[in-house]
């Protein structure tokens, strides 16, 4: 999977999750950035991200560390790749 | 695709067109991101102006280790699928203990109706040490459970409220593995022994929702997220929250009188494999030596044991009825009988219209019954024709059946009693009943010739959960419709000012059980009367006749002046609108929310006499 594909399926993702289809994400797109992102729905979108790339799995340090939206997908690319 | 038509019906306004959507859709998914999005809908609709304004009814406080918050908009929304209204306050991750112990505490300044307390292994202060004693294990066992209930009893005393305590998940990580289960220091062992001190020892309001079965029956390692543990202290992983949330909410509709009374089964591919108008008889898969036909025999069982617990079971088949009744004449294979069923209906018309006329024959609402058929067209016709009746969505494969009518949440009991496990009898006599009434020329020598006996007594310790059962079920002969708690009913039945009576009916039938519930309270020289409900089974027999005389001689004793009662109009109650009236009260007043008072000097009353026996014999 490449880069273009996993931003766009990432952005269908959170799109669907915080229920906003204007919703636009870049490298620098952090939580605080995007309306009724809190650490509950982190939750639910780390999970939903891993059904949309199954079998994709984050891992306990991931988890608590991804920061933004970049450091997502560098971690999803580096995962579907090996 | 389907969530844009949802999302189109919100954004026009439409709510309740909506919200019966999405109700339909919550039912219908385990899927936690389909259910979330479900739950966001909804809470738009909430927040927008008349959305969903007056539906708050319910009061419920959630507590415990781990963090509760992601449990409030899906507990509001599962228990909006069975007609109840919420208000939900979560307490702080952790803060439980001291929320529990103290009256001044937010949840107990909250005054919940149910709180729910989640506890989970995490929580435990003192596990035993390797090697430790059977009775040091005990002590402990004894420690952890007597410390929750006791937090538990400590809130009821404060709030009086029901309180649900989840019993623990056992651990997939076994440090001296199989060998465990014969170890009592062991930390599996530990924990089942824990589990079966807290469901031995807890009292009526406290009810235990069972962890240890639910996360067994997904899988302790789906059940359990241990990332989201450490990370947000999460103790249900996204996977298995439907179903957890479904389970809290179905102790809470079964303590509101939500659980079914009733299932409606369809026959061809339901409760056998193959058509009988087609296949005959001998084609029919049921029973021993194939496959297919095991599976069906083991729903029967499970339906069987359903019945002899007390729901009622009724057949709705479109067939012929000859040949819809062949299979329970002519196979010995079948567990169930034809006597198993209060209803069977087998025709050709729709299935909507015989469903209606079961709840008709049989008294009792259409919301109080389950439609079970394997036919998806069948449950859609059903679904949009009767939207009350609840329909399970049944895969293709019978090895699924009994597991998807657990699930389903709807046939959840908070308490059996010995008037539920006869209940098909029960039932069975009634028609009897009414075959014998056709033989009689007039309703009075009907009535004479039904040998009625009756017991009227006050609340006693013994009734007090089939009257709590009844105050909380009964929804037609019911003139306030007041919901209580057994707690409720106890305070009630210990009160000084208060008159309370039950009845209990026999016939040469049978027996009908406690059928009937009446309290009032003094205030100066009147009584007022603020409950009275009888079940439909012992509709138009006198009994209501009975219980005002009765009512009046009591208010005789406490030499009350006048009694006054209060009729609050339901969607169901119309039958006794005009109770009071009959009885010779006058109309007083009536207020704002439609509810009619009623009047009566006692020394006005006039005892009619009525065709039952009273009896002293103290069997109730």
């Amino acid at each position: 999977m490449n880069e273009d594909e996993i931003w766009l399926r990432l952005t269908i993702v959170i799109r669907d999750i915080f229920d906003d289809e204007s919703i636009v994400v870049g490298p620098e797109t952090t939580a605080k950035d995007i309306d009724g992102w809190d650490s509950l729905s982190n939750i639910e979108l780390l999970v939903a991200i891993e059904k949309a790339f199954s079998p994709l799995k984050f891992n306990t340090g991931e988890v608590v560390n991804l920061r933004n939206v970049g450091e997502m997908v560098a971690v999803i690319k580096h995962k579907t790749i090996n | 695709m389907e969530m844009e038509k949802l999302r189109q019906l919100q954004k026009e306004g439409r709510y309740p067109e909506a919200l019966r959507e999405l109700f339909a859709r919550a039912r219908a998914t385990d899927d936690f991101s389909t259910y979330m999005s479900l739950c966001r809908l909804r809470k738009k609709i909430e927040d927008a102006p008349q959305g969903m304004a007056g539906r708050e009814d319910l009061r419920i406080a959630i507590l415990g280790g781990a963090t509760t918050d992601f449990l409030e908009l899906p507990l509001k929304l599962e228990l909006e699928t069975i007609g109840r209204g919420s208000n939900v306050y979560c307490a702080d991750f952790n803060n439980y203990v001291a929320e529990l112990l103290d009256e001044n505490s937010k949840a107990s300044a909250f005054c919940p109706d149910v709180a729910i307390v989640l506890v989970t292994p995490h929580n435990i202060a003192d596990w035993p040490a390797v090697g430790d004693s059977p009775q040091a294990v005990q002590a402990l066992v004894d420690r952890a459970s007597d410390h929750w209930l006791g937090l538990c009893e400590t809130f009821h005393a404060h709030t009086n409220c029901e309180i649900i305590l989840s019993n623990l998940h056992l651990l997939a990580a076994r440090a001296v593995g199989n060998l465990g289960t014969k170890l009592p220091w062991d930390q599996n062992s530990f924990l089942r022994q824990i589990n079966l001190s807290s469901s031995r020892k807890a009292p009526n309001y406290v009810h235990i929702l069972d962890i240890e079965l639910l996360s067994a029956s997904y899988g302790i390692s789906n059940w359990v997220d241990p990332r989201f543990w450490y990370h947000a202290k999460q103790p249900v992983s996204f996977a298995c929250m439907v179903p957890f949330v479904r389970n809290l909410a179905s102790i809470i509709g079964a303590l509101y009188g939500h659980a079914a009374k009733c299932l409606i089964l369809d026959l061809d591919n339901t409760l056998w494999g193959g058509v009988v108008g087609d296949d005959g008889v001998g084609g029919l898969r049921i029973g021993e030596g194939d496959a297919e036909g095991e599976a069906f025999k083991a729903f029967q069982e499970y339906l069987l044991l359903l019945k002899k617990r007390g729901l009622l079971l009724a057949v709705c088949s479109k067939n012929d009825e000859a040949n819809a009744l062949e299979p329970f004449e002519q196979l010995p294979e079948m567990v169930l009988k034809r006597e198993d069923f209060v209803a069977f209906k087998a025709n050709w018309d729709p299935k909507p219209n015989s469903i209606e006329q079961i709840a008709r024959e049989l008294n009792i609402g259409l919301d109080a019954l389950v439609f079970v058929d394997d036919n998806p067209a069948e449950r859609e016709l059903v679904r949009q024709s009767l939207p009350q009746v609840r329909v399970v969505e049944l895969s293709n494969d019978p090895a699924d059946y009994p597991r998807l009518l657990d699930q389903s949440g709807w046939i959840e009991l908070v308490k059996l009693t010995d008037e539920d496990m006869k209940k098909t009898d029960q039932y069975r006599e009634n028609l009897q009943r009414d075959a014998f009434q056709v033989q009689h020329a007039d309703y009075d020598s009907y009535l004479v010739s039904l040998d009625q006996k009756a017991v009227v007594r006050e609340f006693e310790p013994k009734h007090l959960d089939r009257i709590t059962q009844l105050i909380n079920k009964t929804n037609q002969f019911n003139l306030t419709t007041q919901r209580l708690t057994r707690s409720d009913v106890e305070t009630l039945a210990r009160r000084e000012d208060t008159i309370t009576a039950c009845v209990r009916l026999v016939d040469r039938f049978g027996d009908n059980g406690l059928i009937s519930v009446l309290s009032g309270h003094r205030d100066g020289s009147v009584l007022h009367i603020d409950l009275w409900l009888m079940s439909c089974r012992v509709l138009k027999r006198g009994v209501e006749r009975l219980l005002a005389n009765h009512l009046f001689e009591r208010a005789k004793d406490v030499k009350v002046q006048s009694v006054r009662g209060a009729y609050i109009p339901t969607a169901k109650n119309k039958m006794v609108e005009n109770l009071y009236a009959e009885l010779g009260f006058a109309p007083a007043d009536t207020d704002d929310n439609g509810t009619s008072y009623w009047e009566i000097q006692v020394q006005d009353y006039k005892p009619e006499p009525v065709r039952i026996t009273l009896s002293a014999d103290d069997q109730l």
